[in-house]
């Protein structure tokens, strides 16, 4: 069934495997050229972390040992002054965006599959009177002092008793589009004003500065991309595979593991990289959700604008330095799946 | 039903993962102390400057006491959301804030912050009396009762580079007008050797950052001649702000104009950068906290020894504010003048200080005020405000008369004599200008003086229509607050009290 | 009860994802929609709440703090008032054409809402930038949304399709170009800060040497919101570009080489096979893209402060500067109107440009 290509570039280019010398030496040139636009700020980050504040204030100097004395006083505060509160963060970085990201693209994928391949229509007079129904629980327990199990149970009774007949009042279906726009429109509210709530969730349930608070925050403010992602690389996938599967009797379930996620495994990879990198370098839900024991590595970055005390640019340096290695090394690991996605041609019926 | 079981399941599934996570190792705690196994959290903001000090002490005090001093750290923008978010939700995983002295009156106006009187009462080692007059009756204190215990103290002071006004046959400015005149003529020279041209003045301009600080500094001695209790923001009774006016006019066309000798990107330089700047050796003057003394004699400082402080410039006319107009310095419009100029050093930002959380336990309350006072006598501070590393600066009075410790820090005994001479000047001047501590602070100064101040800065609106939109902007403030309410309260941080 | 489950397979993939989504959602969104209508005190222990109505709203449209939300106004200029009219035709040939071919209530009260942001946001444009005028901070986060998108999605993509075609050292190029994304945005900030830096930074030199010593970018309103552009393409270029390059390796083989046997040009190939089939993952991402861009806060709130004046400040960091200030219901206002702003503009793409596209695939 699969049949692997000999690996090569994408599209046998003969277009451009044969191009001219000159559009070649131009694609070349703007290639390197865009990568020392990226590589430059970069490699400034690294000598700076090898300066003190005379020679960062001092104007500029490129050269370590010709034109500045390079030291380690920097490198040497955070791993051996601070060895404690970097690794504690590290650690906690790294639980928290692998487990986040594991979870997010987990669920969303399912939710995205799910998505592109079954016709939702629920009713929208029937969601309207479930989210009327939780509310009225809320202010009942919050505002009336009910019991919360006997607002529950009234509320969950309710909801099944008139839920048959209130939907058939009026018939407003959403369609899989108006889900998938709900989704991502949960990420739109700017994260200021949702922290505080939020805040309060965890405090009620008191899981604030543990782990759990951020992975679960992590995992739901990342599902609206990946389910977003996903769906579209779901859809690009043929369908008749999964439908020959189907009639050999697989469920829903095994199709899905067994023919549907090795076949997008480019977006798959792409998407997980990018979930893991917005959970690991985010900030203020972490700053909110955690004191001490679940501080995560963005904190201890920011952590270095000395208010005005100035900015401790050495020290800064080697935490931003020490917080993309982890990532590079994923994305080699992964950016391996990405060119892979080579397969999805190869599996035509 | 569904849903709860997969919500369920998620849980757990999570619950296994953070389970598999880092296990912390179990407290211990052994010392003879009548404190032990109480545990105080105190938040403040991160590094060695300020919490370091803290840490140290804490040590100590643990051998001592018995009780076990937690610090942790949140990024200084949001240092106060985090603690203000942890008191009002009745979280109090924090017992001590430690932030600056201004953001804690609307803690203590949300009824968050312990009353010390009390503590105070039976305390008979911090010795108040030592501590400066502003720090102790105004800063510390909200409606007559102390609430905060002052660990360093800030006010804003002129730094002049001593050699280059020698070389140039300049005296240290008294007045803006002289600041301008000294910046204008050492403005372009080569004051560190490197061969480049260097700059007359260095005053952070940045918005968002610490201009809003330096503006008042420059306006306070226009505006308020008449000691403390009169205040540079409001009229007492009807709180009218007092901004619409020619003293604040005038502050910031000369805080604009002060520009002209600074670096060219210094719209957009935070105290960070300027301090780098005057460190560096590249100002001739500058406004700053205390902290330049301690910084000019670190280790890479082109300034040892080379660098004077003295009392903010002041002025010699100043706001009459019936009229709003300047008049000139009298007797009588200036009681507190010298030599016929007004100063009036602003007590910017208030100093970091310590408040502790009402809703935390007894015994980490006394515990929490204990370790305090401990920071805060003169044994402790008077070493810790020598040390440039630590972000302290002087606030008693004995840590002025000696300058022996200073010289064991690495000053020269001049330097030294210079620097503590600037800073008791400002310290006991009658006339110091008190930091913003009502309810709202923040808005008042913080977001719309900021504001309109920058877009003054930047060109996009003249300075009247600045003045113009602050005070229609506090109105609004004021009125959404209660006026009476602020008024009020604005009379009690003044000390007025009928 | 295997039956049961496989029956309903389709829900059960699906609810995980809606339930936590549900969970997180409707408490906060519910809890900062009140907060917009309210000014919250501290006071006895916790917060005291006071409902105020549509004053925070008002305020930010029409009060003291119009000229930051959306601009000052004195008149329009004539260039406005030609670019304004000619807007508005032509969306009103618009509707008109929609309300004559396929009418249905829902999808004309959509359009009308989309057509109304549009006009307001037409009008803004003309009665402040062609006629001369500041704007405030609606208009600074398009300029980010429209501009840095626009230049991120030609880069990322360009850059993506290089990368998929058989070139030398493509794996090494792949990793160097996804770097930056990797960076904590705050970290990005602080670095193009120093970037920037005209005194000490790595460029000061290159800055004397072409004469703009003087000049700092921090000080023009428009430098100031390039380089901040610059810095946010920087950014989030690797983002776009890494989307796009899954989407270009997964393009079957089979019909790119079926074309090839047809004979048909690299242009034509790369229009009719590869385009169409890459279209629907370069909608999605740029929409991604433009959510988060509307969301702007860390570069401009580390880079400038939002100065000079207000010139940078984006409705983001408007938000985050009331709320630091501690007025939660400004903030919460503010917040508001930037999510309607942004769920009007994202559903009229989506509806118009995705939605329309999944219609026709089914």
């Amino acid at each position: 069934m699969k049949t692997l290509h000999p690996k090569s570039g994408l599209f046998e280019s003969r277009a451009i495997g044969e191009m001219a010398l000159a559009s070649r030496i131009i694609l070349y040139t703007l290639l390197l050229g865009w990568s020392a636009f990226v590589l430059f700020p970069i490699y400034w980050l690294i000598i700076t972390s090898f300066k003190n504040a005379a020679t960062v204030n001092q104007g500029p100097y490129f050269l370590p040992w010709i034109d500045f004395q390079p030291s380690m006083h920097a490198w040497y505060e955070l791993f051996v002054s601070d060895y404690e509160d970097t690794l504690r963060a590290y650690i906690n970085s790294i639980i928290i965006s692998l487990s986040a990201t594991a979870l997010s693209v987990l669920i969303g994928s399912m939710a995205a599959y799910a998505l592109s391949r079954v016709h939702y229509a629920p009713n929208l007079i029937t969601i309207l009177f479930f989210v009327f129904l939780v509310a009225l629980t809320w202010v009942s327990i919050s505002a009336f002092d009910v019991d919360w199990r006997v607002a529950l149970a009234v509320g969950v009774a309710l909801f099944f008793f008139l839920a048959r007949g209130v939907g058939r009042l009026h018939q407003i279906h959403l369609h899989n589009g108006d889900i998938l726009f709900w989704i991502i429109s949960q990420r739109i509210l700017a994260p200021i004003v949702v922290v505080v709530p939020i805040y309060m969730m965890f405090q009620s349930v008191r899981l604030l500065d543990t782990h759990m608070a951020l992975i679960l925050t992590y995992c739901v403010v990342n599902m609206p991309i990946v389910v977003w992602l996903m769906f579209d690389f779901f859809n690009t996938i043929p369908r008749d595979l999964e439908e020959s599967a189907q009639l050999d009797g697989a469920t829903m379930f095994g199709t899905f593991r067994e023919i549907v996620l090795p076949l997008s495994r480019a977006g798959l990879a792409a998407t997980t990289l990018l979930v893991m990198i917005l959970s690991w370098n985010e900030y203020l839900f972490a700053l909110f959700l955690s004191t001490t024991k679940a501080q995560t590595m963005p904190i201890l970055v920011a952590a270095m604008n000395a208010g005005e005390r100035g900015i401790l640019w050495w020290t800064m340096s080697v935490a931003i330095i020490i917080m993309i290695l982890p990532v590079v090394l994923l994305a080699v690991i992964l950016q391996k799946y990405i060119s892979k996605g080579l397969l999805v041609g190869a599996v035509k019926g | 039903m569904l849903k709860i079981n997969v919500v369920r399941n998620l849980i757990k599934v999570s619950a296994l993962i953070v389970a598999g996570g880092v296990v912390f190792p179990p407290l211990t705690a052994s010392a003879d102390g009548h404190y032990d196994g109480v545990v105080v959290n105190i938040l403040t903001r991160p590094g060695p400057v300020i919490a370091g000090r803290i840490v140290d002490r804490a040590e100590e005090f643990k051998e001592m006491t018995g009780a076990e001093i937690r610090v942790a750290e949140a990024p200084f923008a949001e240092l106060f959301q985090k603690i203000l978010t942890d008191w009002a939700t009745g979280t109090n995983s924090i017992d001590v804030g430690v932030f600056a002295s201004g953001w804690g009156i609307e803690l203590v106006g949300g009824d968050l912050v312990e009353n010390l009187d009390p503590y105070l009462a039976k305390d008979d080692k911090i010795d108040l009396d030592d501590i400066a007059p502003y720090f102790r009756d105004f800063n510390q204190k909200v409606s007559g009762s102390t609430y905060f215990i002052t660990l360093d103290g800030d006010f804003q002071m002129l730094y002049y580079r001593t050699d280059v006004l020698a070389a140039n046959g300049l005296e240290p400015p008294r007045t803006w007008e002289e600041y301008l005149d000294v910046a204008s003529k050492i403005h372009g020279q080569d004051m560190n050797g490197d061969g480049e041209a260097d700059y007359g003045s260095c005053i952070f301009k940045k918005r968002n950052a610490q201009s809003y600080f330096a503006i008042q500094s420059v306006a306070a001695s226009r505006v308020q001649s008449m000691g403390t209790s009169e205040g540079i923001y409001f009229h007492h009774e009807s709180m009218k702000p007092k901004i619409n006016n020619e003293a604040w006019d005038k502050s910031f066309e000369l805080y604009k104009a002060t520009g002209e000798y600074g670096p060219p990107d210094e719209l957009n330089q935070d105290i960070g950068d300027t301090r780098g700047l005057v460190v560096g050796g590249r100002c001739g003057l500058a406004i700053d906290w205390g902290d330049i003394g301690p910084l000019s004699i670190e280790e890479g400082s082109m300034i040892k020894d080379k660098i004077g402080a003295v009392i903010m410039p002041g002025s010699t006319e100043v706001l009459d504010p019936e009229t709003g107009e300047l008049v000139a310095c009298d007797a009588n419009t200036c009681p507190h003048a010298i030599d016929g100029i007004n100063y009036a050093p602003f007590a910017a930002f208030g100093g970091w200080t310590a408040a502790i959380n009402k809703g935390s336990g007894d015994k980490a309350k006394q515990a929490a005020y204990d370790f305090l006072s401990y920071m805060n006598q003169a044994a402790q501070s008077n070493v810790d405000v020598t040390m440039g590393w630590t972000g302290y600066n002087p606030y008693r009075n004995s840590q002025l008369n000696d300058t022996a410790a200073w010289v064991d820090a690495g000053f020269s005994q001049e330097a030294a004599e210079n620097y503590l001479g600037a800073i008791k000047e400002s310290l006991n001047h009658p006339n110091m200008a008190s930091d913003f501590r009502i309810p709202g602070a923040q808005q008042y100064t913080g977001v719309v003086l900021d504001r309109e101040l920058a877009r003054y800065l930047a060109g996009e609106i003249t300075v009247e229509q600045a003045l113009e939109n602050i005070e229609e902007a506090w109105e609004e403030i004021t009125d959404d607050f209660g006026r009476e309410e602020q008024a009020e309260l604005y009379r009690l941080s003044l000390g007025i009290t009928n | 009860m295997n039956e049961w489950i496989d029956r309903n397979m389709g829900r059960v993939f699906l609810a995980p994802a809606v339930t936590l989504i549900l969970v997180f959602s409707i408490f906060p969104l519910v809890a900062s929609l009140l907060l917009s209508f309210t000014r919250v005190r501290l006071s006895g222990g916790g917060f005291k709440i006071r409902f105020v109505g549509w004053k925070n709203f008002e305020k930010q449209f029409f009060g003291s703090e119009q000229f930051h939300l959306i601009g000052t106004f004195t008149e329009i200029s004539v260039l406005g008032w030609i670019v304004g009219l000619a807007f508005t035709a032509v969306l009103l040939g618009w509707i008109i054409k929609y309300i004559r071919s396929h009418f249905t209530w829902v999808g004309f009260i959509g359009r009308m809402i989309t057509f109304a942001m549009a006009l307001g946001l037409c009008w803004l444009f003309s009665a402040t930038l062609l006629s001369g005028n500041p704007f405030g901070t609606v208009g600074v986060t398009l300029f980010y949304v429209f501009v840095g998108c626009g230049i991120q999605f030609l880069i990322g993509t360009s850059l993506a399709f290089a990368c998929s075609q058989r070139i030398m050292g493509k794996n090494a190029f792949r990793v160097i170009f996804f770097v930056p994304m990797m960076i904590t945005p705050i970290g990005v900030g602080y670095i193009f800060r120093m970037m920037a830096d005209t005194t000490k930074g790595p460029f000061a030199d290159v800055w004397q040497w072409v004469g703009l010593g003087e000049f700092a970018w921090a000080t023009n309103p428009w430098a100031a919101r390039i380089f901040i552009v610059v810095a946010d393409s920087w950014q989030w270029i690797p983002f776009v570009f890494i989307m796009m390059l899954a989407a270009f390796e997964s393009v079957p083989r089979d019909l790119t080489e079926a074309a090839e046997l047809d004979c048909a040009g690299p242009w034509q190939k790369f229009r009719e096979i590869i385009w169409p089939h890459v279209l629907p993952i370069a909608a999605t991402v740029m929409l991604i893209r433009a959510i988060e861009a509307f969301k702007i806060v860390d570069l401009p709130n580390i880079m400038t402060s939002g100065g000079p004046g207000i010139a940078t400040e984006s409705v983001s960091l408007q938000a985050y500067y009331a709320w630091r200030s501690l007025d939660l219901g400004a903030a919460s206002a503010i917040a508001y109107i930037l999510l309607f702003v942004t769920v009007v503009t994202c559903a009229s793409f989506f509806n118009l440009v995705i939605h329309s596209r999944i219609r026709k695939q089914r």
